[in-house]
């Protein structure tokens, strides 16, 4: 049941994503190795992952964002991706749409005390 | 207040937790209870973390210089529209919490809130998806949820992990069998997942046809909840029920 998930998955990213050296059938360049790495080792896992499971959650990432950015560029404004739109695909999942509320509300409180903080530069 | 200055991001002020452990970790609680009279070198600590959130999770930033710090001081003081006690209350329990922490524990905490996917990739792959630049919010808002997602699957998995018996390098079986379990709590957007229809099981008692002859022989199984009368293959005309 799992191959089912991955092998559509598979196809649909080659046809997306172009990638950056694509060789034969298959072979994309891994966006995300990296960070991926340093993220499962902050949420439990050993802090030298095996490279297949950094594929397996990495083939995840990418299927996600992509059915989101298809679904929401179908939603609301045609054709465009926007906020209110991923806001409203999450919103049946409690924890991401916490996050993604928190994460733009910090943004925003952010962009207001970094712009004071060039202010009071700029003053002095 | 003193607290109303660090209200709002309290949240991130610990995101460095081994530059908060050489500071009086034990003194900065009663502090925050308002008590305006803070020895300076305590204030000096409490400025740095409000410039190390600008540098948003920075991790070398240790050392950030104090006139700075400082002068971001008064600049947020002005910000009133906080909720004083409840931040203090959440920076009281997120120290207490730091301080009972192991060593391993702490570099694991510091790597998980300082790891994240870098916005530039997202938006580029966003980007090659939908043929249309998107604003900075958008890809903050999807690597945000992108890392959101990776943490419930590594922590379905470690679960997987530990009932099966086995140790911690997670395996790709264990990441397929959590991937499996969470599929049903729609945490990923599936459009195949028909919840419409009617799933494979016995026909429940009680339950007539839609064309509500209880003689109806249509089998439970090829219905779905829009059929309708039309259906009903009964073949047998009796007075409705």
């Amino acid at each position: 049941m799992a191959d089912e998930e991955e092998d559509p998955a598979f196809e649909e990213e080659n046809e997306e994503i172009g990638g950056g050296a694509e060789g034969g059938q298959g072979k994309r360049k891994r966006l995300f190795s990296k960070e991926l790495r340093c993220m499962m080792y902050g949420f439990g896992d050993d802090q030298n992952p095996y490279t297949e499971s950094v594929d397996i959650l990495e083939d995840l990432v990418i299927e996600f964002i992509t059915e989101m950015t298809h679904k929401a560029m179908s939603i609301g404004r045609q054709g465009r991706v926007q906020v209110e739109d991923i806001v409203f695909l999450i919103r049946k999942d409690p924890r991401k749409f916490a996050r993604v509320k928190d994460l733009l509300t910090m943004n925003e409180e952010l962009k207001r005390a970094r712009k004071a903080f060039d202010e009071a530069n700029y003053g002095s | 207040m003193e607290t109303g200055r660090q209200a709002g991001v309290s949240a991130e002020m610990f995101a460095l937790p081994r530059g908060l452990k050489g500071s009086n970790m034990d003194g900065i609680p009663e502090d925050l209870d308002g008590n305006l009279e803070e020895p300076r070198d305590q204030e000096g600590k409490l400025r740095s973390q409000d410039v190390m959130d600008l540098t948003e999770g920075d991790n070398e930033a240790s050392a950030s210089a104090p006139p700075a710090a400082k002068r971001l001081k008064t600049d947020t003081k002005g910000k009133k529209e906080r909720k004083p006690t409840v931040d203090a209350e959440e920076a009281q329990r997120m120290s207490t919490l730091l301080s009972a922490m192991s060593e391993e524990q702490l570099a694991r905490y510091e790597v998980c809130r300082g790891s994240a996917f870098p916005k530039a990739r997202v938006a580029r792959l966003m980007r090659s998806i939908s043929c249309s630049s998107e604003s900075e919010n958008t890809a903050i808002a999807m690597a945000g949820i992108a890392k959101v997602l990776v943490g419930e699957v590594v922590e379905e998995a470690l679960d997987v992990c530990e009932m099966w018996g086995e140790t911690p390098p997670l395996q790709p079986k264990h990441l397929r069998e959590a991937v499996c379990r969470l599929k049903p709590k729609g945490l990923f957007p599936n459009s195949n997942y028909k919840k419409n229809q009617v799933l494979l099981g016995r026909r429940p008692e009680g339950q007539v046809c839609l064309c509500r002859n209880k003689y109806c022989i249509q089998s439970w199984y090829d219905r779905t909840m829009f059929a309708g009368v039309s259906a009903c293959q009964s073949t047998l005309d009796l007075p409705q029920s």
